[in-house]
């Protein structure tokens, strides 16, 4: 398929290797990938904090990057960003042309999972992991079912990475609890932000793993600012970096 | 007791500097949390109920109007006297009415969020009525002169040594002692003589039925029907939104509202009042109090089908870690943000939330709480009453992070700045980041620097960009 990488800006100004290790491995699966020029942030923070009309234009700008770009689809390593572009999106563009860029918006572990299904890796990955469940991810996108929820139960992340050789996979306590970054929540609610990022990071680290993985970057970086002031013996890493590992 | 005005972050700044405190609320909480977990999952139907429950409590709100008139006509009908209030002022106005026509000097109370939510017990305290709050909670924070703050557990900020101290020097207890059981004895003890004394009995009500004119009280102590049996006098305060159409729909939400609490398949006394007792009175109060003018938003009117069943309290991270008194209003959490925002006069409940979604998964009517919550925001921001300082520095942000030139050139920065410059020297600038957190690693360049220096045949430029 014909893939425009959406990197929002996080990843694209402070985890550039999350985006390398998104390409890579799209291409690894032949895909033909593409990088729309002038992307820039999906709006959620202004959004998040009620700031709509602060929000418009660079919601706009981030649309504007997609419209007419020749794809299949729009993947993005950023559950929480896919989410709020996508609302986004519809917030300020209800024309045919936005709904077109919106109806090709996929997160990463989606679109591996049900849309271009990766069955087969040919690298182990010796390593046990503790799976990182992103509130956006699982309770606005599904990829996994959320512990309220009492239908069937489902998780893509782990599907895709428990056909990895060598992969053992393991939960913190309290699995999909949130990790407390909440965008401008972390800078806002401080304190309520750090307990619980750090019992977030030690639950993690309890599990003995050698790596939190996700599909948020957000909370990655959170985790890892917790982890890293903390000393504790266990890193972040994408969900991409595990599977570009993998293939 | 004094109330102090401050913003929720503040209240929990506070609430937070004792961790170990922290930690015993958050279990305590995720404890009923992980009850409710086995309660729903033993019933295969749970989803299934919780769309029903969500679909009569939506129906029923749609057409309130009538629902109301038949619950009035039945109750009416079965001698029992209704009253309409549309605030809490004028609830209070009547209770008062009712009791001192009866000459009441004692009152004897079962749980009540909408009396907390009008502030009755004071009201009748300045007119000489001595007001008992019955449930074993509820009077232990009354004693204690708190209201509530757990609208289900309302003393389960309070450790048991703490209730021990209180009870020693309230209702004589030996010092020292903290077992539960001989606490709730005493406690037991002192309510009966209560019960036995008092004039009339007041409760709330769970679920009203249209079709029997009947209300609904839940509790697990039996202190409820205790209160309602003994005095002839019984009073009953409702809010508009605890309608139900029948005894069916009414079987629905009770098979969800213990379970999702506390994880009990039903609560110990869930009894049905629709007539008085021979010789005495029945007074259904209908309380108005803010609730029609929710409803006409269409998004805020939903936090009406809410049972107050506290779930979404016992799974919000930041209510377990912040305690029920950061909210500045009655009812604090998820649902108390929903309904209550507007009472919280620093504006800053609505961001007491990183907008995870549990609440709204918990909930058995599916309330959108993450939705509403995300909603009061913007209704900040169009009001011009943001809090946080956001209403200064948003434009901006939203003027940065619009300009790609200025994104690029000012993250290139931060980039080099996090890389040549003492982390130290930076932590105090990024605010409540580097208080709590080490700042990111900082990578040599953008993604799509990147991309331009090695991969360039990827880029293309879009039509749609100006």
């Amino acid at each position: 398929m014909k893939i425009a990488l959406f990197t929002p800006c996080l990843v694209n100004q402070m985890m550039p290797e999350v985006a390398i290790a998104t390409l890579s491995l799209l291409e690894k699966l032949g895909h033909q990938v593409i990088f729309p020029q002038g992307q820039t942030c999906c709006g959620q923070p202004m959004t998040n904090s009620g700031c709509f009309n602060e929000a418009k234009n660079t919601t706009l700008k981030l649309l504007n990057a997609f419209k007419g770009v020749e794809c299949d689809a729009i993947v993005c390593p950023a559950a929480s960003c896919l989410v709020a572009a996508k609302e986004n999106f519809h917030e300020f563009d209800k024309s045919p042309e936005a709904q077109a860029v919106i109806d090709k918006l996929y997160e990463l572990t989606e679109f591996l999972h049900d849309v271009a299904p990766v069955t087969q890796f040919n690298r182990p990955v010796p390593k046990k992991l503790s799976l990182q469940l992103s509130c956006h991810g699982i309770r606005m996108l599904d990829l996994a079912a959320p512990s309220e929820y009492m239908g069937p139960r489902y998780n893509k992340m782990e599907a895709l990475l428990s056909r990895i050789d060598g992969v053992k996979i393991c939960y913190p306590e309290r699995l999909d609890e949130c990790c407390g970054f909440g965008g401008t929540f972390s800078v806002d609610e401080g304190a309520v932000s750090a307990k619980m990022g750090k019992d977030k990071a030690q639950a993690h680290a309890n599990t003995g793993a050698d790596y939190v993985v996700g599909f948020d970057p957000s909370c990655l970086m959170h985790l890892d600012g917790t982890i890293r002031r903390r000393q504790l013996p266990i890193e972040t890493r994408h969900l991409a970096q595990i599977l570009n590992d993998a293939l | 007791m004094q109330k102090v005005i401050q913003t929720h972050a503040k209240a929990a700044d506070i609430f937070c500097r004792d961790e170990s405190r922290v930690d015993w609320h958050s279990k305590a909480l995720w404890v009923l949390r992980e009850k409710r977990d086995r309660a729903a999952s033993s019933l295969p139907e749970w989803e299934t109920l919780r769309a029903l429950g969500s679909q009569i409590k939506l129906h029923t709100l749609r057409e309130l109007p009538s629902y109301l008139e038949a619950f009035e006509a039945k109750c009416l009908s079965q001698g029992v006297q209704v009253h309409w209030a549309k605030d809490g002022a004028e609830h209070n106005r009547i209770v008062h009415e009712i009791l001192s026509r009866h000459g009441v000097k004692k009152l004897v109370k079962s749980k009540s969020m909408l009396t907390e939510e009008c502030h009755l017990n004071p009201f009748l305290e300045g007119k000489g009525i001595e007001v008992i709050d019955t449930d074993l909670g509820e009077r232990i924070i009354q004693l204690n002169h708190q209201p509530p703050s757990h609208i289900v557990v309302p003393a389960i900020h309070m450790k048991k040594e703490e209730v021990g101290d209180l009870f020693h020097e309230k209702l004589g207890t030996p010092k020292g002692e903290s077992d539960p059981t001989r606490l709730t004895r005493a406690a037991r003890a002192h309510l009966r003589e209560q019960f036995l004394s008092a004039d009339a009995a007041m409760t709330g009500v769970n679920m009203a039925v249209a079709s029997e004119g009947a209300v609904i009280v839940c509790t697990n102590e039996g202190n409820a029907d205790m209160g309602a049996n003994l005095p002839k006098l019984q009073l009953h305060s409702m809010g508009i939104d605890k309608i139900v159409p029948d005894l069916d729909s009414a079987a629905v939400l009770l098979r969800m509202l213990a379970r999702n609490a506390t994880g009990q398949p039903i609560t110990t006394y869930s009894s049905l009042y629709r007539t008085p007792k021979p010789g005495g009175e029945m007074h259904v109060i209908i309380v108005d109090n803010g609730r029609s003018d929710m409803m006409r938003d269409k998004l805020l009117g939903e936090a009406l089908k809410c049972i107050r069943c506290g779930g979404c309290l016992n799974t919000c991270p930041v209510y377990r870690r912040s305690g029920g008194y950061s909210y500045g209003h009655t009812i604090p959490g998820p649902i108390g943000i929903a309904v209550g925002a507007d009472e919280d006069s620093t504006h800053s409940s609505p961001w007491a939330c990183t907008l995870c979604g549990s609440c709204s998964f918990v909930c058995p009517t599916k309330v959108p709480l993450d939705k509403i919550i995300f909603h009061r925001r913007r209704l900040y921001a169009e009001r011009k009453s943001l809090p946080y300082g956001k209403s200064g520095y948003m434009p901006l942000v939203g003027r940065f992070m619009a300009s790609p030139l200025l994104l690029d050139t000012g993250m290139a920065a931060a980039r080099v700045a996090l890389k040549i410059l003492p982390h130290s020297l930076l932590k105090p600038m990024s605010g409540a980041w580097g208080k709590y957190r080490e700042l990111p690693a900082a990578p040599g360049s953008s993604f799509e620097g990147w991309v331009k220096k090695n991969r360039p045949e990827l880029l293309v430029k879009s039509k749609g960009e100006k």
